[in-house]
């Protein structure tokens, strides 16, 4: 379809369909799995702005080219802009993204996220440490500390998502929504009832392990968390368990400790200073003074693909609480200030976070 | 006939219509639009935000201890257990207070054991040190914020039995009692209190004497008077209680020990020789299942007998290294003070909830327009809507700070400051939750027909906090023995002719201080001026207070008849004590603040 009025713009890395009352934003880097550079979220920040006070756009659609929707921020990038210097380069691209993560959240206009099954990784900032924390009982720190991957049917049942559309029926579903002149969310729900379907867990889903997840990960520190996984493992032969020990044991101890700090802080807090507080601790990441481990993940997993990244501090003991603090205070710098979010004055159910 | 003609009619249906076929482009402006009088506002959008920083502020306030503080209001929140609510996008969590007592004393079970199995309670007994004890308190507090019965609760089986078997108890008491107390593998209470005696402990009557044949102390309650009664968590289920009793030893009575008796057993069947009855639905606190006990003739191992500061040998003979049983009933009671201490700082939390809840109603309630066709005048706008809650405010942040001092010197105890902190924790608990209770009816009254509501908090809390002036001390008789103390401490100066030490007295070592007889304004304000004249109040007072003792016992009265007399200057100064220590613990909060907006804002409470 090339339909008046659609424009491509800034490389085509963002395309954009008009259709009536509905926007189709489509993700145009097919071979970075849509991971998402600068220019894109700089494009999709100003397009959501707009249309936002735009009453002639009643739905958005976001799709992602590929066999992937969006596989995050273009972290390879960011790493290659700060090693070739500043990490001021690599604060201002999360300044952007975490801007218009909040504009998405907050949005007045429903949106629909288009997703063929695909497996998402989620990694604790962008927000995270809002939406992980609110996930029932104590699956949040699970995920966001283990990296654990949830498929479509996970999503479904954590409420992450709201509906599942099998990918054979995606075309239909966005022809219906094109008819569509009312951004009404009960009409897109119904909708997106008609072309959705339910999907089964699979056996092994970690979802059926809630009650064993929320006693491991209710508790007060990763070390505890730990040890009670391992105090589990004693009297059960499930796999699951070792495994989840084993993604702890091989992520970055300081990743591990400030992130489990960032999801329980951000229970308690809503979606603006989430983003905030994330916003300080990537900057403090990029600066790496506490601990270089970003780069090392990066360079490990991503650039040089052995999978053996060397972290530094390497154990849980040797992070101290004043450490772990330094992440979350301001950074000491001239030019550096805390993000500015946009105001929401209204106060309507919508401007709190959708998520 | 006034019926419309044919013609008319069909005109009339064709407009009907004509207008449903237009009104197909549905309008997204609806076509109610609100009216102001329906529309409500939280305080946080109407003002401009604070100048301070908020989270600044909370570190101040609550002291110590936040990240835990969040982690468990995060275990809260996420469990259905504690009853969350989600309302304008943000989680609510309340006990069902409308459930019956049996429903809430299961609840509060129930959500106990939640929080032992995510390890809360790792360490409470089993831990040791100011950080394990701090950690303590700031999980405790949360936790009465959330539920006074649940508090309790907790506070008699880790505070009360716990801490008498830390603190009363020896290497195989803690050996034996303390790990499985800490892992709620029993459960435990604590029997002190009688149906006739409850401030008078020296004067209970329970009995307890030896067998030497079979190596078993015998427990008996001799008389009705003797039952133990609201003794929390016995009416259905303890397993265990420390049991406070007189100490019969060949024909002599050695004053009150305390003891270990099992109660329960581990299918919840009463033990023979004890018997169990529920003290009964109360005002508030039903979360709680208070019970009364009866001992007859129970036996007990002679190992039960917590024998930190005195004990019977196998053979039967009494041995104490503290010979004065004066003195050996004070060396008892010194660790109880852990629990004035949390009940002090819970009286706070609960002040500062009620003050939160009325004066962010006040900023969005409107009453009465000065003016025609103006809006209705919020009522924190109203100057006496003010006098009401902004010096139970600034009160409050001033006994906020005495309670963190409190726990502070608490944990970091030492025997010689032992006799400062059993005064000052005395004096503390009465006045802050003396300010509790006040303040909690001037924020329900302040909240008008709302304040009547369950579900709004405040005016449940009063039924909840009532019992704060009585237990643990009735609030009266801890500030009579605030005035013997320093009653005391003035006698053995004047005595020894040495300087004040300790209790703060050492003002009393200068000379007396001048009260200009000019009061400006700037003076009033100034932090010298008002630490001047709460420090004379004291002065003046205790002086009086000696004199009128002195006197009466000039004229033949006994020091006891003459104390009695001079009740009214002793409220006075217990009073006069503790406003000047509290006065003192904002001053120096407020001096440890570096300088900006916080400090500002602070300083403007002061006065």
């Amino acid at each position: 379809m090339a339909p008046p009025g659609s424009t491509n713009g800034d490389g085509e890395q963002v395309l954009v369909e008009e259709n009536l009352f509905l926007r189709t934003l489509i993700l145009n880097r097919p071979r970075q799995l849509n991971a998402l550079s600068f220019q894109m979220v700089s494009k999709l920040l100003e397009l959501f702005v707009a249309y936002e006070d735009d009453c002639n756009v009643k739905l958005v659609i976001l799709k992602g080219n590929g066999r992937a929707f969006c596989a995050g921020g273009d972290v390879a990038t960011v790493v290659h802009d700060i090693n070739g210097g500043d990490w001021r380069l690599g604060a201002k691209f999360f300044w952007k993204e975490f801007i218009l993560n909040y504009v998405m959240a907050t949005y007045s206009k429903p949106q629909v996220f288009a997703m063929p099954e695909t497996a998402l990784g989620l990694f604790p900032d962008v927000g995270a440490s809002y939406f992980l924390s609110r996930l029932p009982g104590f699956f949040g720190e699970y995920v966001g500390l283990t990296g654990a991957r949830l498929d479509g049917a996970e999503m479904l049942a954590c409420g992450l998502a709201t509906h599942f559309v099998p990918s054979a029926r995606l075309s239909l579903l966005e022809a219906a929504l094109c008819k569509l002149d009312s951004g009404a969310p009960a009409t897109i729900s119904s909708i997106l009832d008609e072309y959705s379907q339910q999907p089964h867990l699979k056996e092994n889903s970690a979802h059926h392990k809630l009650a064993i997840i929320n006693r491991c990960f209710s508790r007060r520190t990763i070390e505890e968390i730990i040890s009670t996984l391992e105090r589990e493992a004693v009297n059960s032969a499930d796999n699951w368990i070792s495994a989840t020990i084993q993604s702890l044991q091989k992520a970055s101890p300081t990743s591990l400790k400030i992130s489990l700090r960032s999801i329980r802080e951000g229970r308690l807090q809503d979606v603006g200073q989430c983003l905030t507080r994330e916003y300080r601790m990537v900057c403090h990441v990029l600066q790496g003074e506490v601990s270089k481990d970003f780069f090392e993940g990066c360079r490990a997993i991503l650039l040089d693909k052995d999978k053996n990244p060397k972290w530094e501090p390497s154990r849980l003991e040797q992070i101290n609480e004043s450490m772990v603090e330094q992440y979350f205070s301001k950074v000491d710098d001239e030019e550096w200030e805390d993000l500015k979010l946009p105001a929401k004055f209204t106060f309507s159910a919508s401007s709190l976070a959708k998520l | 006939m006034g019926s419309p003609s044919p013609a008319d009619q069909v005109s009339r249906r064709a407009q009907v219509l004509a207008g449903h076929l237009r009104g197909l482009q549905t309008s997204t402006e609806p076509s109610l639009s609100p009216s102001p009088c329906l529309q409500y506002s939280p305080p946080e959008l109407a003002s401009p935000p604070p100048d301070f920083n908020l989270s600044d502020m909370r570190k101040l306030m609550d002291g110590h201890n936040l990240q835990d503080r969040d982690w468990l209001f995060g275990l809260m929140i996420q469990s259905k257990l504690f009853n969350p609510r989600v309302a304008g996008g943000r989680v609510f969590v309340s006990p069902d207070y409308s459930q019956s007592m049996e429903q809430q004393r299961e609840m509060t079970m129930k959500r106990i054991h939640y929080l032992l199995d995510c390890g809360v309670f790792q360490e409470w007994l089993t831990g040791r040190g100011p950080e394990v004890e701090m950690r303590k308190f700031a999980l405790h507090e949360v936790i009465g914020m959330y539920d006074h019965s649940l508090a309790v609760k907790l506070g008699v089986h880790y505070f009360l039995w716990g801490g008498a078997i830390q603190f009363f108890g020896t290497k195989r008491h803690h050996d034996k009692w303390l790990r499985d107390t800490e892992n709620y593998v029993i459960k435990g209470c604590f029997a002190m209190t009688e149906l006739g005696h409850g401030s008078n402990v020296r004067g209970i009557e329970t009995v307890t004497t030896y067998d030497s044949k079979t190596g078993e102390f015998v427990i008996n309650s001799p008389c009705e008077s003797a039952q133990k009664y609201w003794i929390g968590g016995a009416a259905n289920h303890a397993t265990h209680t420390i049991v406070f009793s007189q100490l019969n030893i060949n024909g002599k009575s050695e004053g009150v020990h305390a003891f270990i008796a099992q109660i329960r057993d581990t299918d919840g069947n009463i033990c023979p020789n004890v018997r169990v009855a529920d003290c009964g639905h109360k005002i508030g606190l039903n979360g709680v299942d208070n019970g009364r006990i009866w001992f007859d003739n129970v036996r007990i191992p002679r190992e039960n007998l917590l024998n930190s500061v005195a004990d019977v040998s196998p053979d039967g003979q009494y041995l104490s290294a503290i010979k004065d049983p004066d003195q050996r009933f004070a060396a008892f009671l010194a660790p109880l003070t852990s629990g004035r201490v949390t009940i002090a700082s819970s009286a706070v939390y609960s002040s500062k909830m009620s003050l939160a809840i009325a004066i962010r109603y006040s900023l969005t309630r409107r009453a009465f327009s000065l003016t025609p066709n103006q809006p209705e005048v919020l009522l924190l706008d109203y100057p006496s809507h003010q006098r009401r809650l902004l010096p139970l405010l600034a009160k409050t942040y001033a006994m906020s700070f005495a309670a963190n001092y409190l726990k502070m010197i608490y944990v970091k105890r030492t025997p010689e400051s032992n006799k400062t902190i059993h005064v000052v924790s005395s004096a503390f608990k009465a006045i802050l939750t003396w300010h509790n209770m006040r303040t909690l009816q001037e924020c329900r009254e302040a909240c008008g027909g709302q304040g009547l509501k369950t579900e709004n908090r405040i005016g449940h809390m009063k039924g909840e906090y009532d019992v704060q002036s009585t237990f643990e001390g009735d609030n009266n008789v801890l500030m009579q023995q605030v005035s013997k103390a320093l009653l005391a401490e003035y006698i053995a100066v004047q005595k020894r002719n040495r300087p004040f030490k300790g209790l703060g007295l050492e003002h009393l070592n200068k000379s007396c201080p001048d009260v200009p007889s000019q009061l400006t304004s700037s003076t009033l304000r100034s932090s010298q001026f008002q630490t001047d004249i709460f420090c004379l109040r004291e002065r003046d007072l205790l002086i009086r207070f000696a004199a009128e003792i002195s006197q009466l016992q000039a004229q033949g009265l006994s020091r006891e008849y003459a104390l009695l007399q001079s009740y009214q200057l002793a409220e006075d100064l217990g009073r006069a004590f503790s406003d000047r220590a509290i006065l003192q613990t904002f001053l120096d909060a407020e001096a440890a603040v570096s300088s900006g907006p916080l400090k500002v804002n602070i300083g403007n409470f002061l006065l």
